[in-house]
């Protein structure tokens, strides 16, 4: 796809320029995403009403616990998080960069293949074929796809990085550009260690634990640090303060994000707890950092544009979820309070509270100020003020009252704790309904009133009959 | 960068390649110094995609051969262990699963039973419980050890032992103590020429409940699950979430028939169980049909598919947290105590070194 036409436009009108190039492979990508959100806040409530009620589609494999639990995780986190990610990454880094997105075509086809990937893996789950891995539940054969999908749309992205107009790299840019590069390394990584060369017995859990880590606190935290510190500063009019304070935290965060994992008790040698608990600690002094320059940036002052002030104060939000789970990680990082953790439902609950409660409402704020700019109209004010308590209420609800029982009653035991997140995950699913219905509406307005959505409808039809 | 957080980069890298990566210090240092040069005078930027790209590659190896290649360097070599079962039969342990059990195995992996329930054994803490004796002629000796034992790890020296031995008889000398402590004591006694005999007793939930010991054990296992214990698991079903009970050494408590009805409902085991019902693993039986395979389920009756049978094979099969291994001792009683005519005093010897050595 040759960008040349474009280019020369770019230097007319630079921002519309970069809007047209993102509108097509951004809104294909968030649009499935939300998607896949709508997916996994069905299933997660149908796992949720089959603890409650234990005979409910018991003649159903399809629909057994074991099954639909894990294939909503994935749904969330490769269907979910790491598209929209893609999404709002793509979009930063062109933005940032004052240039156009480089060879968007890409992102679409990169995009499918993803969607492909996940699709397959998600039946593959309901179908019987896990892997038996709890970080890759998915069967070992769609890993590839999911590799080549992932490259091809890191393929467009790293290059649209390149050409940046500005040599310098702002923290938001660094963040983005590392998560990108980070995630097809450890996916192909541990495709190769466990499904390649068979690593025997509890190293295949290992390397699993270690690809979750990595996922987790490198690929999702970069991915939403990126996109705080390229919108903080950006929605609030001001520079962000503290540049040296955001490069620590991200080598920190990298070097210290790669390694760990491991539970105090795990069936492996002593010294992978003894590192996790290490690295944790480490870990944390990155989020200090962190924490710091973002806290300087948007010290007491509020959006500049009152349209964003709803995605700021999402953002702030978002924020503060992240620097409290991650102090909570270093607490219980340690073996005497890990060892009351382990096996409870707290972990889950927090694992759900990370991705969804910074991750996503990260993202999905970040959606709110990307898709008035790529579609030309706004979500409906009253769906999004709907979706918008439904869905905070909903990752808190599904969450905090899960993890604080989990510590309370201990393991093997379900508290009261469980049911409370049922109507948690409840309104997480009206929430994203209502956001699935709200980006539809808006998507086919758009397509009447713009002519460059027109190019990818097609592709947005067979997502829906899709899903 | 300034000064002061490009010298904590350098702390940082020379700490890490010093503990973690366990080189050796001076090359430690150099690594912290260079790092230290590197962010602070040179003056590194973060503006070109060559300098990411290069710290990105060297973390991502030092991570990868820190976390994943080190584990299995070391796990790699994992063999076949001797071990007895309760009646003292010595095999060769891990015994590979069996007839249907691999099949099993397999159903467990797609029913996704690794959602609920972990495959783990954990102990929290290992007491050692310390016994003496001492004969006419090495009595002040011993006495003189014991005082010395308390002396040393700060203990009262009022009361028990303390106040004297009694000559030829068995008298405990401190009880729940760690294994350094235990191994002073040892060491301290047999070098006066006392007998001494140690108790091991591992503590946690997950263990069998003793009431004195361990009261708040829910009888999992015998001791906590190691790396051994899953040599021909495919793929080691370790779990992270308990929301039912762990199943390392499920195959050791539960019958055939009880597995099969918890598998169809698990009410009719437990009233209050939150366990989702299996019945795709089941059929209906016709009418008429009898056997010790048909299970009532409210006014239905059912009869086991071969996938269940497999399953519960499988289930059978998980015996792993019984049997001692070398690093994973089980609780082991004060010899002297035992009904058993008393083995000679070097076998003795021995078996009350041998635990202790394999905490350290």
């Amino acid at each position: 796809m040759s960008s040349k036409p474009k280019e020369d436009e770019a230097k007319k009108d630079p921002r519309e320029a970069v809007d047209r190039s993102c509108c097509g492979p951004v809104l294909f990508l968030a649009f499935s995403a939300v998607a896949w959100l709508l997916v996994y806040s069905f299933f997660a409530l149908l796992a949720g009403v089959k603890v409650h009620a234990s005979g409910m589609m018991a003649d159903s494999a399809w629909l057994a616990y074991g099954r639909i639990q894990p294939a909503s995780l994935l749904a969330l986190q490769f269907g979910f998080l790491v598209q929209l990610g893609l999404a709002v990454s793509a979009w930063i880094l062109s933005h940032r960069g004052k240039t156009v997105l480089v060879d968007g075509g890409y992102l679409v086809f990169g995009g499918l293949l993803w969607n492909a990937g996940v699709t397959l893996g998600f039946i593959g789950i309901l179908n019987g074929n896990s892997s038996g891995l709890e970080g890759l539940p998915m069967p070992g054969e769609v890993l590839p796809l999911l590799f080549f999908g992932f490259v091809l749309v890191g393929l467009s992205l790293v290059q649209t990085n390149n050409r940046r107009t500005d040599e310098e790299m702002s923290p938001a840019q660094w963040f983005l550009f590392a998560a990108t590069l980070w995630l097809p390394w450890v996916l192909a990584g541990s495709y190769l260690l466990i499904h390649f060369f068979n690593a025997k017995g509890v190293v295949a859990n290992i390397v699993d634990w270690w690809f979750i880590h990595n996922f987790v606190k490198v690929y999702l935290t970069f991915v939403g640090l990126g996109t705080l510190f390229h919108f903080l500063p950006a929605m609030t009019g001001r520079a962000l303060a503290g540049r040296g304070f955001a490069q620590f935290g991200f080598w920190v965060l990298l070097l210290f994000g790669s390694m760990g994992g491991v539970g105090p008790g795990a069936p492996v040698p002593a010294w992978l707890s003894a590192l996790s608990t290490v690295t944790a600690v480490f870990y944390f002094f990155g989020v200090i950092a962190v924490w710091v320059s973002l806290k300087r940036t948007i010290n007491g002052v509020t959006a500049a544009d009152s349209s964003d002030s709803l995605a700021y104060n999402l953002m702030r939000l978002a924020a503060v979820i992240f620097v409290t789970v991650s102090a909570l990680n270093v607490f219980f990082a340690f073996p005497g309070p890990g060892s009351v953790a382990e096996f409870t439902i707290y972990g889950p609950a927090k694992e759900l509270l990370f991705s969804l409660g910074f991750v996503g409402v990260t993202l999905i704020a970040a959606l709110y100020h990307v898709f008035p700019r790529l579609a030309g109209i706004d979500f409906s004010p009253r769906m999004t003020r709907i979706q918008n308590a439904a869905i905070i209420l909903g990752v808190l609800g599904a969450t905090l009252p899960a993890a604080l029982g989990g510590l309370m009653s201990g393991d093997a035991v379900l508290g009261s704790g469980f049911y409370f997140a049922s109507v948690g995950q409840l309104l997480l699913f009206v929430g994203s309904l209502v956001l699935f219905v709200n980006l539809l509406g808006a998507v086919f307005f758009a397509m009447k009133n713009c002519g460059c959505l027109s190019s990818i409808c097609c592709g947005i039809k067979k997502k829906e009959a899709g899903t | 960068m300034t000064i002061g957080l490009s010298f904590l980069c350098g702390l940082l890298a020379s700490s890490v390649s010093y503990f973690m990566l366990g080189l050796w210090w001076p090359v430690a240092l150099l690594v912290g110094g260079f790092a230290w040069l590197a962010f602070g005078l040179l003056d590194v930027k973060m503006n070109s995609t060559f300098t990411l790209l290069g710290g990105m590659l060297l973390i991502f190896c030092v991570s990868l051969s820190a976390m994943v290649l080190r584990a299995n360097d070391q796990l790699s070599g994992l063999q076949f262990a001797n071990t007895q079962d309760e009646e003292g039969t010595e095999f060769r342990y891990p015994v590979p699963l069996l007839g249907q059990a691999r099949y099993g195995e397999k159903i467990y992996k797609a029913s996704g039973c690794v959602a609920c329930h972990t495959q783990q054994v954990t102990h929290e803490s290992v007491e050692l419980d310390v016994k003496a004796m001492a004969g006419e002629k090495n009595h002040a000796a011993a006495q003189e050890a014991v005082s010395r034992f308390y002396r040393s790890t700060g203990r009262k020296t009022s009361g028990g032992a303390a106040l004297g031995l009694p000559v030829g008889e068995w008298e405990t000398i401190e009880t729940g103590l760690n294994p350094a402590d235990a191994s002073k004591a040892r060491n301290f006694l047999a070098a006066a020429g006392a007998s001494v005999d140690v108790q091991v007793r591992f503590r946690g939930e997950d263990l069998m409940q003793n009431e004195h010991s361990n009261p708040e054990g829910r009888g999992w296992g015998r001791r906590r699950s190691v790396a051994q214990d899953y040599l021909f698991a495919e793929p080691p079903m370790l779990g992270s979430v308990r929301i039912g009970p762990d199943l390392a050494n499920v195959g050791a408590r539960h019958t055939r028939d009880a597995l099969m009805r918890i598998l169809l409902n698990p009410r009719i085991i437990r009233k209050d169980s939150k366990m989702p019902q299996h019945r795709f693993l089941f059929e209906e039986a016709d009418e008429g049909e009898q056997g010790r395979h048909i299970i009532q389920d409210g006014d239905k009756a059912y009869k086991p598919t071969a996938d269940a049978e497999a399953l519960v094979d499988y289930l059978l099969s998980l015996k792993g947290a019984n049997y001692p291994l070398p690093e994973a001792p089980v609780n082991q009683p004060f010899t002297s105590s035992l009904p058993d005519p008393a083995p000679a005093p070097a076998e003795e010897a021995a078996k009350t070194t041998q635990p202790v050595e394999a905490d350290k």
